[in-house]
């Protein structure tokens, strides 16, 4: 894994243009940023990224059905009460999921470490699947990259595949996204594309606007009634929205599912912790409220982590991180190293929230940047990667997309 | 092995996308008719349909009018919505129906040219009056002018309406609110991460 300077495209902001790519520079810094990129090997892709994502996605299913089946882990992971049945009846049922992103810290040698996993509405599957990807054709084509290069990157066709796979040809599925929010579109857009090309019909729909007949079926604004809805709107909101009890009555397939909720929450890892202690893609973790005045000195971990944190009470002293269990864009995220807190994130929006503590693992540096890598599930398989790097340990919404490639 | 896609063309269009490439609906020959004799008759003259179809389709129409037909609770509120001398109780359209529920008469049916039937469409549908003197079918998803006439039609047109509550995906229904997702997000920039 090196980062490499490389020429960038000399038209590439026209082509961003062309294809409706508007997010290309935000907030007045560059988000698509391809005066470098990062080279990996094969094998790193492979042995370190691929094949140890895929089998974190079935460890994160053991866990769904681990806590789905508990009263008390629902609790502790916020889902409101009244809607744990649906959330538990979506995993017994065996709804489908289409696709998620494992964040992971990876600085080319040893195990990556798994940080999140947004596995209800990740973003940038535009840029991933098909910016990137017309990147690196555009430099091997153009000499600056050899021209056996590869990338990681068969998001596209492996989502082609997974719905073409789920739904019958010429099924009608609806997309939404809050109004307004271009980077958000850009994910369902490049979703609806794939169920296109899988023989399926694709129809949007706002997020505000959706309606509720008088049936109790969910409606587009053109009020027809919607049958499955991918929604790039995030179950812990779903479930906190005026139409939360219609979901369950209404007989609409969610994409992704309601037993999405309990992976795409930080409460996911510590139960994995606590069910695949020792993991090598794993690092710590224990629900804050557990060891509180145990990492603070001030008295006993919880009895049934007390064990546990024993084992991880050197690590932890060296650093941790705290998390609300519900957050997004690095917020309200605090790094502590050695008592002292070396990095805090500057949005608190999700700070009344309960919060884990993950020990700490350093991103590495390239430039003054530090990367993050994403890696992409579609159905149950690992399937392509983007990287992310930011300026701060913690990676934010000023932070920048960089294309990757495979040396030959 | 290559581990990218072939090739991927994603352009962002925004929402018109959607309705411009994604529902091209497939149009099929169609006519209504008003009963089975003027199919019958029309197929004599070398219609698109034979004798057979007119009878396949008009056997299809009167079960779907006996499984999907509306249902009312009285003569006024079925005659309201299909107009007055349109409605029948249950019990005279079907064998076992009840008394007290009311559905509109079947004023013709509608046969599209897909008989053998593909992914579970209909090739045909019944036709009922509407209040204003016009036709429409059991889901109550299209209006006609007229109940008889040949029209090259989309394909949904022949949708199976559905037989118990709740209505199949992409037909028209009344809305009752709107606007109840989005409050527990809003402020933020984005819903994702």
């Amino acid at each position: 894994m090196k980062k490499i300077s490389l020429p960038e495209r000399p038209q590439w902001r026209d082509h961003a243009q062309e294809v409706g790519f508007t997010f290309a520079d935000m907030h007045g810094e560059p988000y698509w940023d391809e005066t470098s990129a990062y080279a990996f090997s094969l094998s790193q892709i492979e042995q370190d990224i691929e094949d140890p994502s895929t089998e974190l996605h079935s460890m994160c299913r053991e866990a769904a059905a681990h806590i789905t089946a508990s009263e008390e882990l629902m609790d502790r992971l916020a889902i409101p009460q009244t809607h744990r049945d649906l959330v538990a009846q979506s995993w017994r049922k065996g709804e489908p999921e289409i696709y998620g992103r494992f964040d992971l810290a990876y600085d080319g040698t040893g195990p990556a470490k798994l940080l999140e996993y947004n596995a209800d509405t990740p973003t940038s599957l535009y840029e991933t699947a098909s910016f990137q990807w017309q990147w690196l054709e555009d430099q091997m084509a153009a000499g600056t990259l050899a021209p056996d290069s590869d990338q990681f990157n068969g998001l596209h066709e492996a989502l082609v595949t997974r719905f073409a796979a789920l739904f019958a040809p010429e099924t009608d599925l609806h997309f939404t996204a809050a109004a307004n929010t271009p980077e958000d579109y850009a994910t369902v857009e490049a979703m609806a594309w794939a169920a296109r090309e899988a023989g399926l019909g694709a129809h949007y729909c706002d997020l505000e606007k959706l309606a509720v007949s008088d049936e109790g079926q969910f409606l587009d604004d053109q009020d027809r009634v919607i049958g499955t809805l991918f929604k790039l709107y995030p179950w812990e909101d779903l479930l906190r929205d005026e139409y939360a009890a219609h979901i369950a009555p209404s007989g609409c397939l969610f994409l992704e599912p309601a037993w999405k909720a309990v992976l795409s929450n930080k409460g996911l890892l510590p139960v994995l912790w606590q069910m695949f202690e020792g993991h090598p893609n794993l690092l710590p973790a224990f629900f804050e409220a557990d060891i509180k005045d145990a990492i603070s000195g001030h008295g006993p971990a919880a009895p049934h982590v007390a064990k546990a944190f024993d084992r991880a009470a050197a690590q932890l002293a060296a650093g941790h991180v705290t998390k609300p269990i519900l957050s997004r864009e690095g917020a309200s995220i605090t790094i502590h190293q050695h008592g002292q807190v070396i990095e805090s994130s500057t949005n608190t929006a999700y700070s009344q929230h309960p919060r884990i503590i993950q020990a700490y693992t350093s991103l590495p540096q390239h430039d003054g940047f530090r990367p993050v890598i994403g890696s992409w599930i579609v159905g149950q398989t690992c399937a392509g990667m983007g990287v992310r790097e930011d300026r701060s340990r913690i990676t934010q919404d000023l932070s920048r997309f960089k294309p990757h490639f495979i040396t030959p | 092995m290559i581990k990218r896609s072939r090739t991927v063309a994603i352009t962002i269009l925004g929402a018109a996308a959607f309705t411009l490439a994604g529902c091209q609906e497939e149009q099929v020959d169609a006519a209504a008719f008003p009963d089975l004799q003027s199919c019958t008759n029309a197929a004599q003259d070398g219609g698109i349909f034979t004798a057979q179809d007119c009878d396949a389709a008009f056997a299809e129409a009167a079960a779907l009018h006996v499984e999907a037909a509306p249902r009312y609770d009285s003569i006024a509120v079925c005659e309201e919505q299909h107009g007055q001398g349109a409605c029948g109780s249950e019990a005279t359209a079907t064998n076992g129906g009840s008394g007290s529920i009311f559905m509109p008469l079947m004023m013709g049916y509608l046969i599209g040219n897909m008989l053998g039937g593909r992914g579970g469409a209909s090739a045909s549908q019944p036709l009922y009056k509407t209040a204003n003197g016009k036709y429409t079918n059991a889901a109550g998803s299209s209006t006609f002018s007229n109940n008889s006439g040949s029209a090259k039609l989309g394909t949904s047109q022949f949708a199976r309406p559905a037989a118990t509550v709740g209505k199949p995906p992409m037909s028209r229904a009344t809305a009752m609110s709107r606007g109840g997702f989005g409050s527990a997000g809003a402020g933020r920039t984005g819903m994702g991460g």
